[in-house]
Formats: C-alpha cells, sequence, structure tokens
C-alpha cells in the first residue's frame, strides 16, 4: 500500500543543481526512474551527502514548516535585477543564485556545528517553534523536545534548571557523596533550547554560563557532563527589555542572533491552510532529514574540512584590524586599545573628544565602541565554513563570509551612535539595522583593502610567511638583514602621522617578528 | 460516468481514506481539480483495475488505492487530465500499463512508480521520441517476465528513443534481459548473438545506423523557437563528446545511432576542450543544404560534428 504522505515528502531533485565536470560526469541509467512518483523503494535517504542532507532539511522547512518568504542571504551568479525603492531609494534585489533565509539557514548552521543561536524579535513569529524544529532534525520525539525546552521565567530556580537532590538523601547522607541528584533530562539532549532566556533571574544564569561554556553541571559537589550539543535560546527583545539583564559573559557564549522578521500578510492562504488542516510542522518531519548524533559528528568535521584561502584570511585580518586601536587610550604602544579605555571605566566621550587627528569618517575603527575577540573571530571561521559547506563548496568564498559576518557579529561589535558616520543622513537606518551596518563596514573594509592592493601588495604578510618557513639553519648575516629589514619597513610605515588599525596591528606584527629575530640572534650568538 | 464492479467495490471500501486524501490534496493544491481526478479514475484507473482483476482478482483493492494515490498526485501537478503539461502520462496509463496486468497487480506501486517516472523525464528531453517509447513497451509486455527485466527494457528503450548519455548504462543493465527481448527491443534479427551484439554497441556509438537519414542525427533550434540555442553554437571537441557554447550557454554533447542530447556544461570545460577542425565531407555538406565554405567540422573517434554560423541545428554523423 503506498503511503501517501504530502506534508513529509522531501524533493528527490538536488537542492543545489551545478554543472558536473565533464570529466567526472557519471550517466547514471537508474535515474530515469526518479521522479516525482514514490516507486515504493525510496527508503531513508541513505548515503545521501550530508550537505545535501542538510539542504532537504532547509528546503523542508521552508516549504512546509515556516512560513518564511525572506530571502536576506542573498547569492548572484553574474548580474542581478535592483531595483530603487521609495523616497530613501532602497535596493531590493531579485537575486541571480540560490539564496537563504536567514532564519531558517542560520539555526541550521547552527545544528551542523553545535554552536548557540539566539532568535530574537516580537512574540508570535516562530522563534520557539523553528527551535522546536531543530530539536526533532536532532531525531528527538516533538513531546520530548517540548518537554525538555526551559522556559524562562523570574522565579526560575538551580533547581528548575539543573535538577534536585534526592530529598532520601538529604536526610540520611554523612557526606556529600552520598547525595544522589536527579538531573534534569534536558542536560543530556544534543539540542538544548531556553526559552525567554532574558527572564532568568541573574543567579540562575550563572550556573546556565557554566553548562553553555563549560559543558558541565554543578550541584553539591556532583558534576553531570553534558554531551556536545546545539543550543537555541530566544527573547523577544535583544536589548534588555526582559525581565532580567542578561549577564555579559552570557550573551558572549552566543554565537550567532537571527532575527524573526514579520510576517507577511500575502502568505496568509499558506497560514490558513495550515489552520484549516490542522497540520503541525514539528508532527511530519520527514525520516529521511532526521540526523543522527554520527551525521552530525560527521558533518561538523566536514565543515573544519572546508578551507579558507589564503586572501580571504587576509580580508578578514584587514577588517578585524579595523576595530581595536583606539590611539588616545594608552601612552604604550601595545595599550592604545578601546579595551584599555573600557577597564579603565573612564567616559568613553572623553576618548573620543581627544582623538582629533584622523578622519574619523573614513575611519572604520570610529564606528565601534570595541574590537572583536579571539571567540568572534573563532565563530566568524566555522561559520563561514559551515556556510561554504552548506553551498556544497570545498573552500569559503568571500561572499560566504561577508552573509555570515553580520550574524556572528550582530552582539559582539558595538557601535557607537556618536560616531560622524551614523551622523550622515544616508546612514541612518544603520543606527537601528545592525545586520545591514555589519555587512556595510565589511564592505567598506574590502573596498579599502582592494585600493591598497594588499593582494600583490603586502610586506607584512611577506616578513611573516618568511618567518613561518622556521628559523633553522639561518646564519646570523641573514638574521641581521632581516631585522634591518623589519627596522625599515617600520620606518617607511610610521612615516606618515596618521595611525589607523590595520597599521597598528601591522607595526606589532612587525614588532613581533623583530622581537623572534632578536631572541634568535641573541641564541646563535651565545651558542658560539 | 459508469464504472466497472470492482472498483466500485474498492472505492466502497476505501470511502474515508479516499475522502480524507482528496480533502489534504485540495488544501495543499488549492487549485486541484476534482473533475479532472473522478473522470481520470472513472477511465483510466478503472482500465487498469479491470486489466488487474482478470489475472488477480485478489489484488484489485490495493492496486485501486494505490493508483487513487498516485492519480491524486498526478492531477494535482498537472501532468495528467485536461490541464495536463505533456500528454504521456495518460497514454501509459492507459496503453502500456494494463498490457503489464500481472506485475501491475503484484506490485501496483512500483510498476505505475518507476514507469510514470521514467514518461516525465522522457518527456522533458524536447528531442526523445517518448511516443516511439510507449510503444515499444507495450509492444514487448508480453515478453516481461519480472520486475527487474521491465526496468531494464523501459531503460534500454530509452536508449533507442534518444538518451544517448544512457548508451552505456543502458546496456550494461540490459546483459540482465533475455536475448530474444533484447534483440526484439533492438530490432536486430533474431539469428543475431546478443553478448556479441552489445559489446559491439559498447564499442561504437553508430553501429546498425545504416537506415540514419542523410542529413545524419541534428539537434539544435533558435531559442526564439523554444530551442535551446540564443546564437548559431560554436564547437569544440572533449573527451567523451562536444563541447558547445551559444551565447553565455554552453553544453555537452553526446550522440549516436539513436539520437543527441545536449547536457549542462561550464565556461571552463568549453575552454579546455580542443579546438582543431577536421574538413567536411562534402557529401555530407551537399547533403546538408547548408551554404558552403563557413562549416566546422569537429570530430572525435566516432563521431563527426558539424555547425554553420548560418544555423542553430548541429548535425552529427558516423565518422568515416
Amino acid at each position: 500500500m503506498s503511503g501517501f504522505k504530502l506534508f513529509q515528502r522531501v524533493s528527490r531533485a538536488p537542492t543545489n543543481p551545478r554543472a558536473v565536470p565533464v570529466a567526472t560526469r557519471e550517466f547514471d541509467v537508474a535515474s530515469l526512474y526518479e521522479g516525482p512518483l514514490s516507486t515504493g523503494d525510496e527508503g531513508e535517504a541513505a548515503g545521501l551527502p550530508l550537505d545535501e542532507k542538510l539542504r532537504q532539511a532547509y528546503f523542508w522547512i521552508v516549504n512546509n514548516a515556516v512560513i518564511s518568504p525572506h530571502y536576506d542571504i542573498e547569492y548572484n551568479d553574474g548580474a542581478a535585477a535592483t531595483f530603487a525603492v521609495g523616497d530613501s531609494r532602497r535596493t531590493l534585489t531579485l537575486p541571480s543564485a540560490q539564496s537563504y533565509s536567514s532564519f531558517i539557514l542560520l539555526p541550521l548552521l547552527t545544528f551542523a556545528t553545535r554552536r548557540k543561536c539566539l532568535f530574537v524579535g516580537g512574540p508570535g513569529r516562530g522563534k520557539t517553534a523553528s527551535a522546536i524544529l531543530m530539536g526533532v532534525l536532532a531525531g528527538y520525539p516533538v513531546k520530548e523536545v517540548r518537554r525538555a525546552m526551559q522556559h524562562g521565567h523570574p522565579q526560575m530556580t538551580l533547581a528548575d534548571l539543573l535538577g534536585n537532590p534526592l530529598p532520601a538523601d538529604l536526610a540520611s547522607a554523612q557526606s556529600m557523596d552520598d547525595i544522589r541528584i536527579a538531573w534534569r533530562s534536558w542536560l543530556g539532549m544534543r539540542v538544548k533550547i531556553i526559552d525567554e532566556y532574558n527572564r532568568i533571574p541573574t543567579r540562575t544564569q550563572s550556573a546556565l554560563l557554566t553548562v553553555m561554556s563549560d559543558n558541565y553541571a554543578e550541584m553539591l559537589d556532583h558534576v553531570y557532563e553534558c554531551p556536545e550539543s546545539a543550543w537555541y535560546l530566544t527573547a523577544n527583545d535583544d536589548q534588555g527589555g526582559g525581565t532580567y539583564q542578561v549577564i555579559e559573559a552570557l550573551r558572549d557564549r552566543i554565537d550567532v542572533i537571527v532575527q524573526a522578521l514579520s510576517f507577511n500578510p500575502r502568505f496568509l492562504d499558506e497560514l490558513l491552510l495550515r489552520v484549516e488542516s490542522g497540520v503541525r510542522p514539528e508532527e511530519m518531519m520527514p525520516p529521511e532529514i532526521i540526523f543522527s548524533a554520527e551525521d552530525i559528528d560527521a558533518a561538523g568535521k566536514q565543515i573544519l574540512a572546508v578551507t579558507m584561502p589564503e586572501a580571504l584570511r587576509r580580508r578578514l585580518e584587514f577588517f578585524s584590524s579595523q576595530f581595536e586601536l583606539m590611539e588616545t587610550a594608552g601612552s604604550q604602544f601595545e595599550y592604545m586599545t578601546k579595551d584599555t579605555a573600557r577597564l579603565s571605566g573612564a567616559d568613553w566621550h572623553q576618548f573620543t573628544a581627544a582623538d582629533n587627528g584622523r578622519d574619523r569618517l573614513k575611519d572604520l575603527g570610529c564606528q565601534t565602541r570595541n574590537g572583536l575577540s579571539v571567540r568572534n573571530l573563532m565563530t566568524l571561521l566555522v561559520f563561514a565554513k559551515a556556510m561554504a559547506w552548506f553551498r556544497g563548496n570545498a573552500e569559503v568564498e568571500l561572499e560566504d563570509l561577508r552573509q555570515i559576518l553580520p550574524f556572528v557579529l550582530h552582539d559582539k561589535l558595538q557601535p557607537d551612535p556618536d560616531a560622524p558616520f551614523f551622523a550622515l543622513p544616508e546612514h541612518a537606518a544603520f543606527r537601528s539595522d545592525r545586520l545591514g551596518w555589519l555587512r556595510h563596514l565589511f564592505d567598506l573594509s574590502n573596498a579599502e583593502y582592494d585600493r591598497l592592493d594588499l593582494d600583490r601588495d603586502d610586506p607584512v604578510g611577506e616578513l611573516s610567511a618568511q618567518f613561518a618557513e622556521g628559523l633553522d639553519g639561518l646564519d646570523e648575516h641573514e638574521v641581521r638583514k632581516r631585522l634591518s629589514k623589519i627596522e625599515h619597513l617600520v620606518e617607511q610605515r610610521t612615516a606618515g602621522r596618521k595611525l589607523y588599525g590595520p597599521l597598528y596591528d601591522d607595526l606589532l606584527k612587525l614588532k613581533y617578528l623583530h622581537q623572534r629575530y632578536t631572541n634568535y640572534l641573541n641564541w646563535l650568538r651565545a651558542s658560539r | 460516468m459508469t464504472i466497472s464492479a470492482a472498483l466500485a467495490s474498492s472505492l466502497a471500501a476505501g470511502r474515508s481514506r479516499l475522502n480524507a486524501r482528496v480533502a489534504e490534496t485540495r488544501r495543499r493544491h488549492p487549485g486541484f481539480d476534482t473533475d479532472a481526478f473522478a473522470t481520470f479514475v472513472g477511465g483510466t484507473v478503472d482500465g487498469l483495475v479491470q486489466a488487474a482483476e482478470a489475472v488477480a482478482p485478489e489484488r484489485v483493492h490495493a492496486l485501486a488505492m494505490t493508483a487513487c494515490d498516485l492519480a491524486l498526485e498526478l492531477v494535482a501537478q498537472h501532468l495528467v487530465g485536461p490541464a495536463a503539461r505533456q500528454p504521456w502520462l495518460d497514454r501509459l496509463w492507459r496503453e502500456v500499463v494494463p498490457r503489464h496486468a500481472r506485475l501491475l497487480a503484484d506490485q501496483p506501486q512500483a510498476v505505475l512508480g518507476a514507469l510514470g517516472n521514467a514518461v516525465i523525464q522522457l518527456g522533458q528531453w524536447p528531442q526523445v521520441r517518448v511516443d516511439a517509447w510507449l510503444g515499444w513497451m507495450a509492444a514487448l509486455a508480453d515478453e516481461v517476465e519480472d520486475l527487474a527485466q521491465l526496468r531494464a527494457l523501459g531503460q534500454l528503450l530509452a536508449w533507442r528513443a534518444g538518451m544517448a548519455h544512457y548508451r552505456r548504462g543502458a546496456l550494461a543493465a540490459a546483459e540482465s534481459l533475455p536475448a530474444k527481448l533484447a534483440l526484439r527491443a533492438l530490432e536486430a534479427g533474431a539469428d543475431a548473438d546478443w553478448p556479441t551484439l552489445r559489446e559491439t554497441l559498447l564499442a561504437n556509438p553508430w553501429h546498425g545506423a545504416d537506415d540514419l537519414p542523410a542529413t545524419g542525427v541534428q539537434i539544435g533550434t533558435f531559442s526564439g523557437f523554444g530551442g535551446p540555442f540564443a546564437q548559431p553554437p560554436e564547437l569544440r571537441v572533449g573527451d567523451d563528446g562536444f563541447l558547445v557554447r551559444s551565447a553565455d550557454r554552453h553544453f555537452l554533447l553526446l550522440g549516436d545511432r539513436c539520437g543527441a542530447v545536449l547536457l549542462p556544461a561550464s565556461a571552463e570545460e568549453f575552454a579546455a576542450a580542443s579546438i582543431r577542425e577536421v574538413s567536411a565531407p562534402e557529401a555530407r555538406v551537399d547533403a546538408l543544404g547548408w551554404p558552403e565554405g563557413c562549416i566546422s567540422a569537429f570530430a572525435n573517434a566516432h563521431t563527426l560534428a558539424l555547425a554553420s554560423p548560418c544555423t542553430h541545428a548541429i548535425a552529427l554523423f558516423p565518422r568515416g
């Protein structure tokens, strides 16, 4: 008897079709019998590449589960049609290549990389529903996912979050070791959902931080080791509108932030269908797209194996160099940073008012109140790789990085609303549109990178590459030559009086190289 | 409309299940044409039911329910019925599938699903002779013993109908066919030796092309008339076929005695292909009637391809 599963159908067509190179083309005659009709022997999508499986999951969710018409992650293959719309002449682009909805894609990439995703947006926009779908995608029954979901509320205690000591043990125990803990079941799940996390009291947030950052829970000297898992948190308002202020360390542990965009009433017919048919998408997920723990392990390894080309890495280095420098914050070269200013507790405006030497419009660093942390950069690299992997590529492309960057840095790179950049009328929208601002920032950085022709003319990069070849066998003459070259380059680069972020990092790198060669030179002399 | 007692009985037995599925399909596909579905069930599905009843009456209900489920899908996707995008599935269910009544009764989902998908696939290639494929599948039905033979036969005939890129795979699959059936499928003489013929066809794609028209196997028309080429195509030679460029699109061209197909290729593949031309045989040029002097000719081990800036067509011939 045939299976009739309209809502559970996964497309048999490849989700990311592309011309197969002639040299590797195989014409499988069995494909003659593949098509929209079930032959009853499809079985599970066994052997399907994991990136294809994740794309199948993406398209199933787009087509059946989340009514999301927003394709805000845009890719183009050649020219795209663009239109200037409204008094503000904002650009509407009709992408010429497969583009994606961030509200679905980012949670899926979080799932594949086992990271942490925060859904933000008003009530009733599908944040919790999307998080539940991720739990079902990991193979858990819907009921189990719902039960395991932690709902933030002002009275939430450590026991609510982590578990309880057994009452009988409490009464009879002679030592802490005798007290058994009834750990909450959600701690052992591979997908963890915290609904309205900004309603959790501060003390309980600290316990949550331990689980999120160190992957274990602790109570009465007992420790529960959690499995590697993907985290989904929701908040109606990311900017502090919850019951409690979210502690900074907890916010910092969130890898990507996704905004649930508004519902387009043009899709009301889909919603009506959903209401009339009583269909709950999370209960109808096709088994073919469910990921086992082994699948996710393997997907994670494949993602890490995606390569990041050196030229692209350099662009990212250049971008992240823009932000940390604050010349007026330190007297010693290494401490001229925004972090120094922040730690001092002094008024931010005093620092910016004293910074009068540079073109504050041109300097991208002036647009932010902080720089990027190592954790931010690591997350960015992982998600850029995941994006490329999801698109079926073995190498990250500039557009992958450009598209993913705003979601990773959404809450990490804090804009300075008093910066001259935001005062320009054409940039007014960037005060509220954090994603748009970050992408614009990356575009500006790339334009500057191209203007400086750093792909072809990067003496600091050449010196770094030379150093990376190793010091073994270098004689004193060669070391002195290199030291002289570094000093000459520093002199050259500091001839102008203006200091910008990339130059600051270049100079610190040159100082590092100089120090390593100096130490080596001292060792050479001593070992004679 | 009058339907057979067997179908009426099955529909009555499966009424609530079927009604639920129709309702589900209507919700999922708001433009679902219930009249077209009713007509298709009353006519075409009834024909299948009657054919199955003659050989396996005990299997009629299972067949009827499976056929109705698939019919829902086909009508919803406008693959059958008055608004059908192609005529072939109607013909398949009326003329071909009833000829395989025994297999149909035993494995309705596998037979209807596989043959249906095959017809949909074949119908997507403009130069493939789907009507001929249907005719051959019906004519050879009596000699098919099981589902594996049915599938292998369908693949072999798909190649014969013009799916040139299936040649190797189809001939490999046909190894499992009885020699008599395979030889009939290729209209080879009954005294021919199937293994030898198979090996020869694998080695030479033009073997047996004695009745080829003087203008060869032609493919490609102007995109304004629904063809693939916006501009007259340029040719180059690849390892396994010909690379074609027309405006900003690139194709891999494969052809043999049964037909030719154009598959997507990349600009890099076109750039890497050989530009070495050969001289165009006078007899071929004369037969084509294309203006002389600007015809480009390329050849690989077995095939000669001719193109001209005066036409959007490419002509293929056996080499030599």
